[in-house]
């Protein structure tokens, strides 16, 4: 079995190097085609390894070689195939794969193909490292190499200028890449932080002798490490109050959207909680600090996202808020229904983001909303996959959102934290209401677009045909819960609902169902017969707060970013300039000038000398005096 | 009776006549003197204090000093006659090609 | 060859002399070649280098002055061996993609004799030969600054030779204090380091000899506030003076803690680790924030060398193997990182003439190969896993979190605020429009330049993939070194502070 670990894990390497290697050269169609087969070679290899494990129960633990090996410390390259890692690298491979073929044709056009096709395999590279790794060293070379992928893809159109905030809240792909990168950088210190505890504390960063060891430590260290470990999670998993690079991110290749910043790298920060969680099973403030940050995320997210007129923007609110989800679930202790929802969101919100992308390639990439409408004529796959997608985020069953949304949302009740069980309730009101407040202002209606002359056409057909797994799994991948459950348990903490949860399990279902379907409609009669735009809402003081999510951006450029640029500067030209090296110069200055003025001694008049040598015959007399007297 | 303080005192006042001559005067052939009386405060000094301790080392430094002053004499004249006859002076103050 | 040594250290400097009847036309090849050479010595020397040895090898001891025991004494353990692999290597890709045409044979001339000055530097034993050395390294340097600079160079020489220069004055006051004491104690005359190791101080003593060691360092390193010379020295010195100015030059300092400070003054190291760590940290944050306001791109890495030898002092006081040997393959890394660096500005200063950010924009439309290995770089200057500047940055903050963890934190935000000024120097360079004319029509990497970078490329990878062969010797003889200061350490303090063996203490 080892060497599909390998296969797996270095198929996407290869094809990353593969396509590196024609980075410079025009547009090779046969480079997406070969990074597309190895990427799927490297989804049996994961089939196969999944099937192995679900068939004996057992891990597949290898070690390639040391890494860094220097005073106690040793770091191993070790990977291990376990339950959850296996099922990630399931989920990665799988949508990756369908993304690399899906990007084919939507980068058709674009001159940098090859070096797009190098950086996403790349990406899901540094993806299955982070997964597969066994100590938290490896996972830190996925984490940080997933973050310089994204700041890649983030900026693939790097050509693009800077504007304005208000023209494009981005204001740049590069400017965007930048952002992600640094803001996960301040999250990734956290992270290391977390790591420098836990070797100090246990000697060890492989994950079998660390969690082996926590029962011994104590509860402070066991805190701050889970803290620390959570801040990194908060990062990558773009939480609250670092979440605004996740939309910002949109400014990427609509493909790359999908794949890194729906599916797969912001779930990292989960998929930290899942694999450390005998840490966060003993620190019970810190797991109930996820949950609740995790709840707020999903609403804040949530409500930014049902005034937001941008197609990609949306979804990525979206993505925020289910990522809030799965915080709160594994943050209750419910980590198999955490991994559960990322598997499951994985794949509707990947295809949910290739529609879009389908959507973008036939609007000429126009994103608002509110000039599309009525495309369904001209596009009705992507319709078809969309709406499936979207029925599937607002949990509607028998769809895999419900199964999933609704465990979660369960779990919040039986843990009887009930203001995080309103939340949570409320936001699938919500996000069913703008998931179809986009998907019916795209699809249905008027059909605003004729205004600019765009004239839509659907995409490829092989696209579509790509598509389509995705397209199943999000229809039945609920129907798998049972089995996930008996499989995934083996290794994570079992959680069942108490029985008097079991006693109203209907009652719940029913009133997320009622939610969830309220927003629905809600949004059809608002928007399903075509735009009505409501001015006295649109100038409202929410609406805007909404609108601006919530000034929070503003707020980082005024309070963060301009203070930062204005002491750097400050630092150099006042401080380093005039006050340092004035000083150094002013040292040096000292000497030359006491030379210049003493110089004026040097007249040449051998008597003046004389008197000089007189006078200096006297001060050491008088020296010599005086050390006679005090010595 | 006349003790060791006694020429003691005797080189000092010699030594601040010589210093104060090679500190004002302006003829360097003056400075010149100046310089001889100051040695000559200091063989003096050695000669006495020599005697004072009956250790002969302090009267032949002595002479050294003497053998010393006379060469100095013999070379330093020298070398003032050259100076007068280039500059047709001795004045110090006329003296300045050192100048810094 | 039992003096390889010697030939590495002399070879250079011979050939330096044999320099000047050489043809002007021919003294760029006879230079690379002459470098090729001493690189291939010098990786000989690590080929047939002990790495189960933690101690000296391939001694050599010459009586220079017997009767004050100044001897030729020369030696290399795992702490220096790749650091005088590096200062071949720099030197020999330094001279490959160096672009000068005026005077080159002097150029040449200089930076063999400079070579030998840097080698030496790091292979002695005896003080006064190390003292030599360090000192004869600033005269080609000042003359490298002050004839091929920019328009201030002469200011900026004189100001690289002064600063430097008093800081070693005072620190050839500690040495020869040292000297003294060693005298006074064991009766004889000796310069030689190794005998000094034995000698065992009254911490006072310690103290006043640190402080005067501290000086001579922190201003090679240049450690705050001693820092002001080296922009100035970067900033008007041509493409190679810089490139050999941060890759080895500044290396000389941090050698010197880890080789004369800690094990001759292992109580005082101990006490001044809190105002040695502020300093650091101070270091760290502030010049990485004045790097963020330049204008000129020079100066970024220039300021971004400063912070990033914070971090390297700053785990060479971590007082544990994982920091010290961190800071050491630091100092490798951060040669071979900002060298390429240097380099890379070279490139674009060679084809525009100007080093100033606001001029670009876009590059990495026109100069994609550039771009590319400038990105590798940058990354591996934040610190990336799987390049070399993240194994030393990782141990260094690993260290150093042993001794404090608001000083970590800290100096950790170095990650952060290394990543703001670097992708704001690359974003304002490489992406973007193509707004200025005069840049469409540059020309991308030549092969003179490829030739010098790709190496560097190469080893960033190959290093921060399997860093083994090189930890290893230096985590060897970083634990000898430790082990050997905590049995000569006095005071408690120290002895609980210096970490050598596999005690966790929580764990336990």
């Amino acid at each position: 079995m080892e060497k599909f670990v390998y296969i797996a894990l270095f198929a996407p390497l290869v094809s990353s190097l593969f396509a590196a290697l024609f980075g410079m050269s025009p547009r090779k169609t046969f480079v997406g085609v070969i990074a597309s087969l190895l990427l799927a070679t490297s989804f049996l290899a994961s089939a196969i390894l999944a099937a192995f494990v679900y068939q004996t129960g057992g891990a597949i633990h290898v070690t390639m070689m040391e890494w860094i090996g220097a005073g106690d410390l040793m770091i191993p390259f070790g990977f291990i195939v376990d339950q959850v890692s296996v099922t990630m690298m399931t989920v990665v491979t799988l949508v990756s794969t369908v993304v690399h073929i899906y990007s084919i044709g939507y980068m058709d056009h674009d001159k940098s193909f090859n070096r797009f096709f190098s950086y996403l395999s790349a990406f899901v590279f540094s993806m299955m490292v982070l997964v597969m790794s066994d100590n938290f060293a490896g996972l830190f070379i996925g984490w940080e190499g997933v973050g310089v992928c994204s700041w890649l893809l983030i900026g693939f159109w790097y050509h693009k200028p800077d504007v304005s905030p208000e023209e494009n809240p981005s204001i740049s792909p590069s400017w965007a890449a930048n952002e992600a990168f640094i803001v996960n950088r301040i999250a990734d210190l956290g992270m290391l932080i977390g790591i420098f505890i836990l070797y100090w504390n246990t000697g060890s960063l492989q994950y079998d002798v660390v969690f082996a060891a926590i029962p011994h430590l104590s509860h402070g260290i066991l805190f701050a490490a889970a803290i620390a470990l959570f801040i990194g999670a908060m990062g990558k998993s773009a939480q609250f109050p670092l979440h605004t690079w996740l939309t910002d991110a949109m400014e990427g290749p609509t493909p790359v959207s999908a794949l890194i910043h729906a599916a797969t790298m912001v779930t990292a920060g989960v998929f930290l909680v899942i694999r450390a969680n005998p840490l966060y099973m003993v620190t019970p403030e810190v797991s109930y600090f996820i949950a609740s940050l995790g709840t707020f995320v999903a609403f804040f997210a949530a409500s930014m996202a049902l005034v937001n007129r941008d197609l990609k923007r949306i979804i990525a609110f979206s993505t925020l808020s289910q990522l809030g989800y799965m915080f709160a679930a594994a943050g209750l202790g419910a980590y198999w229904i955490a991994l559960f929802h990322l598997a499951a969101h994985a794949f509707f919100k990947a295809l949910l983001f290739l529609g879009a992308g389908n959507v973008m390639h036939a609007m000429h990439d126009e994103l608002d909303i509110f000039k599309m409408g009525g495309l369904k004529k001209s596009m009705k796959w992507t319709y078809i996959y969309m709406g499936v997608a979207s029925l599937a985020l607002a949990g509607i069953p028998p769809l895999a959102g419900f199964f999933s949304k609704d465990a979660i949302i369960e779990t919040a009740f039986n843990e009887g934290t009930l203001i995080l069980w309103i939340i949570l309730v409320v936001t699938a009101g919500m996000t069913a209401f703008y998931s179809f407040r986009q998907v019916f202002l795209t699809f249905e209606g008027d059909e605003r677009y004729k205004a600019f002359g765009i004239h839509p056409h659907e995409m490829y057909k092989f696209v579509l045909i790509a598509m389509s797994p995705l397209a199943i799994l999000a229809v039945i991948a609920g129907f798998f819960q049972g089995t996930f459950h008996t499989f995934i348990i083996e290794l994570l903490p079992n959680y069942e609902m108490s029985e008097h949860t079991h006693h109203y399990v209907l009652l719940l279902g029913a009133i997320v169902l009622a939610f969830a379907v309220g927003g629905i409609v809600l949004a059809w009669v608002m928007y399903g017969k075509g735009l009505k735009r409501n001015e006295k809402l649109e100038n409202s003081f929410v609406y805007k707060l909404l609108k601006n999510q919530y000034y929070i951006p503003q707020f980082y450029a005024e309070f963060i970013s301009k203070p930062y640029a204005m002491i750097s500067t400050m630092m150099w030209k006042s401080v380093d300039m005039k006050i340092i090296d004035t000083t150094v110069d002013g040292i040096a200055n000292l000497f030359y000038s006491g030379g210049d003025k003493t110089r004026k001694m040097q007249t040449g008049n051998l008597s003046s000398y004389l008197n000089w040598m007189g006078i200096g015959l006297f001060v050491l007399l008088f020296i010599a005096a005086i050390s006679t007297v005090i010595g | 009776m006349i003790g060791l303080n006694h020429y003691l005192i005797l080189s000092g006042l010699l030594f601040a006549i010589g210093l104060v001559g090679v500190v004002r005067r302006k003829n360097l052939l003056m400075l010149f003197f100046a310089t001889e009386v100051m040695l000559n405060a200091a063989n003096i000094a050695f000669a006495a204090t020599s005697h004072y301790y009956g250790d002969l080392t302090g009267q032949m430094f002595a002479f050294f000093i003497v053998a010393v002053a006379a060469s100095e004499v013999a070379v330093g004249l020298g070398l003032l006659i050259v100076l007068y006859k280039k500059h047709g002076s001795l004045d110090l103050d006329g003296l300045s090609t050192m100048k810094g | 060859m039992d003096n390889i040594l010697s030939v590495l250290v002399f070879f250079p400097a011979i050939a330096a002399l044999l320099g000047f009847v050489v043809d002007k036309k021919s003294a760029r090849v006879y230079g690379i070649s002459v470098a090729s050479v001493e690189l291939l010595l010098a990786l000989w020397l690590w080929m047939s280098f002990d790495s189960g040895n933690a101690g000296m090898q391939f001694v050599e001891l010459v009586p220079l002055v017997p009767d004050f025991g100044i001897n030729y004494y020369l030696g290399v353990d795992g702490i220096s061996l790749f650091i005088v692999v590096m200062a071949a290597l720099m030197t020999l890709l330094g001279m490959i993609g160096m672009s000068i045409e005026k005077d080159i044979k002097n150029m040449i001339i200089s930076l063999l004799f400079l070579e030998m000055t840097m080698i030496g530097v790091f292979v002695a034993l005896d003080a006064i030969v190390f003292y030599l050395f360090w000192e004869l390294s600033l005269v080609p340097m000042l003359y490298i600054i002050g004839a091929w600079g920019g328009p201030l160079r002469v200011y900026a020489s004189i100001k690289f030779f002064l600063y430097t220069f008093t800081g070693s004055l005072i620190m050839l006051v500690g040495m020869l204090f040292m000297a003294y004491l060693y005298h006074s104690i064991s009766g004889i005359w000796s310069f030689s380091i190794t005998d000094w190791y034995a000698l065992v101080l009254p911490v006072s003593y310690q103290i006043w000899l640190f402080l005067a060691f501290f000086v001579g360092f922190a201003i090679k390193v240049p450690m705050f506030p001693f820092h002001t010379w080296l922009p100035y020295a970067h900033g008007q010195a041509p493409t190679i003076g810089s490139v050999i100015l941060a890759a080895v030059l500044l290396k000389m300092g941090t050698y010197g803690f880890v080789r004369f400070s800690l094990p001759l003054f292992p109580d005082a190291s101990v006490m001044m680790i809190m105002p040695i760590a502020v300093i650091s940290i101070i270091m760290i944050i502030y010049t990485a924030m004045v790097a963020y306001a330049q204008e000129d791109m020079k100066q970024v890495i220039a300021y971004s060398s400063v912070s990033h030898m914070g971090v390297i002092v700053l785990g060479t006081f971590a007082m544990n193997a994982e920091g010290i040997s961190g800071s050491i393959f630091l100092m490798l890394s951060h040669g071979i990182v900002s060298g390429a660096l240097f380099m890379l500005v070279g490139v674009i200063y060679d084809r525009r003439h100007t080093k100033l950010m606001s001029e670009f924009g876009g590059l990495a439309s026109v100069m994609p190969k550039y771009a590319v290995i400038f990105g590798i770089m940058l990354m591996a200057s934040v610190g990336l896993p799987l390049t070399i500047g993240f194994v030393g940055e990782f141990l260094v903050l690993l260290g150093f979190y042993k001794v404090s963890m608001i000083g970590t934190i800290l100096a950790g935000t170095s990650i952060i605020i290394g990543a703001i000024y670097m992708l704001s120097l690359y974003k304002k360079s490489f992406f973007g429009p193509l707004t200025n004319k005069a840049n469409e029509k540059l020309l991308d990497l030549n092969g003179k330049e490829l030739m010098s970078l790709v190496p560097l490329v190469a080893i960033v990878i190959w290093l921060g993939v399997y860093p083994k062969p090189v930890l290893a010797p230096i985590d060897n003889s970083v634990k000898a070194l430790l082990t050997f200061m905590e049995e000569k350490a006095q005071t408690p303090e120290a002895k609980e502070r210096i970490v050598v063996s596999t005690t966790m203490k929580e764990a336990r």
